[in-house]
């Protein structure tokens, strides 16, 4: 259960993210949408306690993200989008490192990090240092340490950028089971269909502000996600005035 | 395309002054130190005028080759600016040749350049004293202005061909550090040689030699012609013509071959089983020391720090033994010196992870234990280096009741140096290398008062063990009162525990209330 109230940050005279708010009952998926710049990642990095909001609240299972920041990150697992990982750790070293820093003992650290290497296909990759890592693999190897603590709530700023599309469905599956089985997932994506696909419940935010949510069918209307996106976030040019790019120089 | 790249190599060049006003400031300063270096030299060859041919002969010649040496090298140790990358134009679609000559030319543009035209028309005032000498001056002149301004060209690229993986940048970490050992006897033995009688021989047979290799052959061949040897000037200048050809062949070749050669990959190599972290207990202390440990041995960062903590010490001592301190004395220095380094090193270290941090603000590391953890390695080298050294340094000076007092000073040092460190690094964070950049890269942003915080930050940690040090003095003013040595140290490692412990607690509330912000701040640089 995530409940967010009224977040508002700014940077300097622009308002990254304006008033909003969210509601993720226990058991959903919850998809974020919205164009590039529309705040997704700077609300999620408040929600995650990685970034100090100025106005709002966060309380994820009771706990408040900013107040009673111990209770509520145990109960969280972060994938941030573009922030650096321990790279000069190897696969094994970091997921031990995330393990160990959430409290968890060698013996339980080892144990998962076999088992989510199998589930994201990362066992031949885990005695190489992150750094000689392909995005893709990275991804990865930051969404198993997210999920290292058995949290009841993950955070994932795109989870499946420049993930291949078997691991992506291997993750999708992973995800699917973890939420039936009670668990909370947040994700953000540019990919309308998979959000559309996979999530129970969506929220289309634009310049920071929350213009639609609610359950998938809702949402969407009648159309597709992506139709119903397009119409709120408008922006769609046509291309006019472009002839040149088909008379090709040589 | 000519105006264009100049226009470029141009916009570059003034886009160096649009920085922040300290490290404006730092580029003002090795400006106007160039250009007293340049004068200083342009001003010297012309008053060469009226010495005899020989003695100018050998001094252009060998000053010259250390020039084109610089030239050369230069660009291979410091992997220097190579703004103007032929890879960069790839996407272009220029033909290779024109792309040489053109990069060639806007290479021109530039300090170096200017000054390297000045010492060569300045070498041509040299050998202004009949007509042959002149015109042979001339054609050196021409020639030295384009063999140094192709061998930056040349060596610039190499050395970002050579430089382009992470392990390469993190080997020329160990060259420096052998270079720098070197240096130190190379020191010592130029200050022993009696300049006054071996010095103009030494000079001599240097320009002798170099007189005939592509460095020197430009800047020997006036010089023949000035001493009435015609045939070994054109000689000489047949040498220093070669040498600039080849170099256009070298410079057009690599610029065809950086075209189309892709970036060079690293294998990627395995490691087996947990390292540190298996050795260390399972908890957040434990995994971040393992996590410090195993970056400093990994991370071409930490070298240059552990590289200067044998080093520095080992300055100081060749420049107060080269001003006759004694022997008993000098011996004394390089624990606590070192000691003072390593614990100094530390003050910036949240920085170094970048934003790698939030994966301590998400799993909610508490402050001390972040503290704490990072400061193992520091101690795990420091604690043996005092237990080791401070009996060994004792021996050398002759006096075994300094051991109490050196061991006294170099722990507090060590123990109350980490405590600030501590605190300053959780507090006061200024931009750093970023991870996997070279080391002696200068820091993608700068902040305000980065120097400041490192000044600071010294001489406080000095400070802070200024009793100890007291104590230690007294001790050394009255040999025989053996109860200073033994007060220094009590004082010096009592002292050092409390202020690490109230460091580490001290620093880690800051860490514990501000880690948003550290994030913050490492997401800005």
């Amino acid at each position: 259960m995530l409940v967010v109230s009224d977040l508002v940050k700014r940077f300097a005279d622009t308002v990254a993210v304006n008033h909003v708010s969210l509601r993720v009952p226990a058991g959903t998926m919850f998809g974020i949408v919205g164009p590039n710049g529309a705040g997704k990642t700077t609300t999620l990095s408040m929600v995650t306690g990685l970034l100090r909001p100025d106005e709002g609240s966060i309380l994820v299972h009771g706990a408040d993200v900013w107040m009673d920041p111990a209770a509520a990150k145990r109960a969280m697992g972060v994938l941030p989008d573009r922030l650096r990982l321990f790279d000069r750790l190897t696969g094994s070293q970091l997921l031990y490192y995330a393990g160990t820093l959430r409290g968890l003992d060698a013996r339980t650290v080892k144990q998962r990090s076999t088992d989510l290497a199998v589930a994201f296909g990362l066992e031949d990759a885990l005695g190489r240092l992150v750094s000689d890592y392909s995005a893709g693999m990275t991804k990865k190897i930051a969404l198993a340490c997210a999920m290292i603590h058995s949290p009841r709530l993950l955070v994932l700023d795109e989870p499946f950028e420049s993930v291949d599309p078997v691991s992506a469905a291997n993750i999708t599956t992973i995800l699917q089971r973890y939420v039936a089985a009670g668990g909370t997932v947040v994700l953000s994506s540019h990919s309308m269909d998979l959000i559309q696909r996979i999530c129970d419940l969506v929220a289309i935010v634009v310049s920071g502000e929350v213009l639609t949510t609610g359950t998938m069918e809702d949402v969407r209307g009648g159309g597709s996600l992506e139709e119903r996106f397009l119409e709120l976030a408008g922006g769609r040019k046509t291309a006019e005035g472009m002839e040149w790019l088909h008379s090709f120089s040589d | 395309m000519v105006a264009q790249f100049l226009g470029l190599k141009l916009r570059l060049l003034a886009n160096t002054f649009r920085r922040s006003p300290l490290q404006v400031f730092g580029i003002v300063v090795g400006l106007l130190y160039a250009i007293g270096a340049t004068g200083f030299t342009v001003a010297g060859f012309a008053s060469l005028r009226r010495v005899e041919p020989v003695l100018a002969g050998d001094i252009t010649v060998a000053v010259g080759s250390a020039i084109v040496l610089g030239f050369l090298l230069v660009p291979l140790a410091l992997g220097a600016d190579n703004s103007l990358d032929p890879r960069s134009f790839s996407l272009f679609g220029i033909p290779a040749n024109r792309l040489a000559a053109v990069l060639a030319l806007a290479g021109l543009v530039g300090l170096p350049s200017l000054a390297i035209a000045a010492v060569a028309i300045a070498q041509v005032v040299t050998w202004a004293r009949d007509p042959l000498s002149v015109i042979i001056a001339l054609f050196s002149a021409v020639l030295i202005f384009a063999t140094c301004l192709l061998a930056a060209r040349v060596s610039s690229s190499v050395a970002s061909l050579l430089l382009a993986t992470r392990r390469a940048r993190e080997l020329t970490t160990l060259i420096m550090l052998v270079v720098l050992v070197l240096l130190a006897p190379a020191i010592a033995l130029l200050a022993s040689v009696d300049w006054d009688r071996g010095g103009l021989d030494a000079l001599k047979s240097v320009a002798d030699v170099a007189g005939w290799t592509p460095i020197g052959a430009a800047w020997s061949a006036p010089a023949e012609a000035a001493s009435g040897n015609a045939g070994g000037a054109v000689l000489k200048l047949l040498i220093a013509a070669a040498t600039a050809g080849l170099l256009w062949v070298a410079w057009r070749a690599l610029v065809g071959w950086l075209l189309v050669a892709p970036q060079r990959r690293e294998r990627a190599s395995n490691y087996v089983g947990l390292g540190w972290f298996g050795r260390l207990p399972d908890s957040p202390v434990g995994a971040i020391a393992a996590r410090s440990i195993t970056y400093w041995i990994r991370d071409a960062r930490y070298h240059t720090t552990l590289l200067a903590v044998p080093v520095a010490p080992l300055l100081f001592v060749v420049v107060l033994a080269v001003a006759g301190v004694s022997v008993s004395v000098l011996a004394l220095l390089p624990v606590p010196v070192m000691c003072l380094f390593l614990a100094w090193s530390m003050h910036n270290d949240v920085a170094s992870d970048s934003s790698a941090v939030w994966l301590h603000l998400a799993s909610n590391t508490s402050g001390w234990a972040d503290r704490l953890g990072r400061m193992v390695p520091a101690l795990v080298i420091g604690i043996p280096l005092i237990a080791i050294g401070s009996p060994i340094a004792a021996a050398i000076s002759g006096d075994d009741g300094v051991l109490p007092s050196l061991i006294g000073v170099s722990s507090s040092l060590l123990l109350a140096g980490l405590g600030l460190s501590s605190v300053v690094s959780a507090r006061f964070p200024y931009p750093s290398v970023r991870p996997g950049d070279s080391p002696y890269a200068q820091p993608q942003a700068s902040g305000t008062g980065a120097g400041l915080i490192q000044s600071l930050t010294f001489f406080a940690a000095i400070a802070l063990s200024a009793p100890a040090l007291w104590f230690a003095v007294q001790g050394l003013l009255h040999p025989g009162v053996t109860s200073w040595s033994t007060f220094s140290l009590l004082v010096g490692l009592g002292m050092g525990l409390v202020l690490l412990a109230l460091g580490v607690l001290w620093g880690g509330r800051i860490y514990s209330r501000r880690s948003p912000e550290l994030l913050a701040f490492t997401l800005r640089h």
